[in-house]
């Protein structure tokens, strides 16, 4: 089968721990073929098969994060915590790495100086396999997975500067995401009920007879 | 020497009949249909008439643009950037491709090492070439080679398997009998990991662009190919060529096909449009 440069963009995913998000591990991709290269793939072919510059470093940090997304689905848990800590923790290997990979894609952007699309999409499409995996029949489609969105990105920015105390700080917003969720649900009740009251009120008076 | 219009009518099959057309295989010339073997020798008389005139036409009939696009071609391909290269430029007759890679590795990386031989099928195309590089540095050096071959077939003695970082062909491949065969070769002849580039006339995809861009070639180019060169016949071809060429999408499909791996289908990707589709640069690796 002829190799694409899609194969080689896999083939360059383990070489991220090595060499970062770099035209290097695309170019040292081709060392890993069933019939490796002698040598890596010289600067202009990895330009013809990925761009200029850093779109061939965009197109890996695609790649990468679509792996991340799809190893999710490989957690044993089916509690969204652990899966959103199963992705944390895919992040681990490449964290050095990280902070340049996410300022690649925020200055991505022709007409912005820094483009925070890439970020909402990729906390967005992390919260989608999260809630698919732990919420299959979720009905507030839209709320659940904001909020899950708004917390893996939290923890995620959390991880970059203390690793550590990244498990910590994922449970502590979850708790208060239940807990504000709840509350929330509660104040909605309570407002119904309030609205129901007075409305029955306004109607014994009989104004609008 | 026969005249293109006696040319063509040589050409044609004599009789038709059921068992000459099953075993009859045709290929565009333009907008005609001809005999497959009749091709090289059309397309070499098209390239003998206008060999003296090529450039003044290019200039005149893309206004000076062509010289952009192979600037773009060239320094999009930045030669000598990592090391001096071995570079093939097929159907280069005039030598523009062949010059500027030259004069980009050196002006740009001070790379006196990287090579070029410049094939061409045409001795008079050749012979122009020649004659412009006599006129350079690098006339007389182990730099620039020229050599009279078919891209289709090129000899094994002289041009090895696995043997050259950078294959170019700029404005030559539409007018080969066989693409796939030109593709083939190309692959034979690169390095596992070497650079194909082809900078050529694509498809227009602008609805509007693409009406003005007709009436100017169908209309303009011709008539200075009669007022400029003193042959109309010619440049019919060469624009009536332009419009049988395939379009960016497909084309890439052959250059895989052929066993390079690309970008992906999208301009940006596989290949980059030039003012809007009109000339276009497809890119590939030998993997």
């Amino acid at each position: 089968m002829a190799t694409t440069s899609a194969r080689l963009l896999q083939l360059a995913i383990p070489l991220v721990k090595t060499h970062g998000f770099t035209r290097e591990a695309l170019s040292r991709s081709v060392l890993s073929l069933p019939t490796p290269h002698a040598q890596p793939l010289p600067d202009a072919a990895i330009t013809s098969l990925f761009g200029q510059g850093d779109n061939a470093r965009k197109s890996l940090i695609d790649t990468w994060l679509e792996d991340a997304r799809e190893q999710m689905k490989a957690t044993q848990s089916t509690v969204v915590k652990d899966v959103l800590w199963a992705r944390l923790q895919h992040n681990e290997p490449v964290l050095n790495y990280l902070p340049d990979a996410f300022a690649v894609l925020a200055s991505s952007s022709t007409f912005l100086p820094l483009d925070p699309e890439p970020a909402i999409t990729h906390a967005a499409k992390v919260a989608n396999e999260a809630c698919w995996i732990a919420y299959p029949t979720e009905k507030s489609w839209h709320t659940r997975r904001a909020s899950i969105a708004a917390i893996y990105l939290a923890s995620e920015l959390h991880q970059l500067t203390s690793p550590s105390t990244t498990y910590q700080f994922l449970s502590s917003l979850i708790e208060t995401s239940s807990a504000a969720e709840t509350s929330l649900t509660e104040a909605q009740i309570f407002g119904s009920y309030v609205f129901k009251s007075w409305a029955g009120i306004v109607k014994s008076t009989g104004v609008f007879l | 020497m026969l005249s293109l219009p006696r040319s063509l009518a040589r050409a044609r099959p004599l009789v038709p009949s059921r068992h000459i057309h099953s075993q009859h295989r045709t290929t565009s010339f333009g907008f005609k249909t001809i005999p497959e073997e009749s091709k090289e020798s059309l397309v070499k008389h098209v390239f003998d008439s206008v060999a003296s005139s090529y450039d003044l036409m290019n200039d005149a009939s893309s206004l000076g643009v062509h010289r952009l696009w192979k600037d773009a071609f060239v320094s999009t391909l930045k030669p000598g950037r990592k090391g001096p290269l071995r570079c093939i430029d097929v159907a280069g007759g005039t030598g523009d491709i062949a010059l500027r890679i030259l004069d980009h590795a050196r002006e740009s990386y001070a790379d006196r090492e990287t090579t070029v031989d410049v094939l061409d099928i045409n001795a008079h195309m050749l012979k122009e070439g020649f004659t412009r590089f006599k006129k350079t540095m690098y006339h007389n050096t182990p730099q620039v080679s020229f050599h009279e071959a078919n891209a289709q077939d090129m000899p094994h003695s002289l041009f090895k398997d696995d043997s050259y970082d950078l294959y170019t062909i700029a404005f030559g491949i539409r007018n080969c009998t066989s693409i796939p065969a030109v593709l083939k070769e190309a692959h034979r002849v690169l390095k596992p990991g070497a650079t194909f580039a082809c900078l050529e006339f694509s498809k227009v995809n602008n609805p509007l662009f693409s009406t003005l861009y007709d009436q100017y070639s169908f209309s303009i180019i011709p008539l200075m190919g009669t007022i400029l060169a003193g042959d109309r016949e010619s440049y019919q071809y060469l624009v009536e060529s332009i419009r049988k060429f395939p379009s960016q999408p497909v084309f890439a499909q052959m250059i895989r096909e052929a066993g390079f791996a690309t970008g992906g289908d999208r301009d940006g990707g596989a290949w980059t449009d030039l003012w809007g589709g009109i000339a276009c640069i497809h890119t590939a690796v030998k993997l």
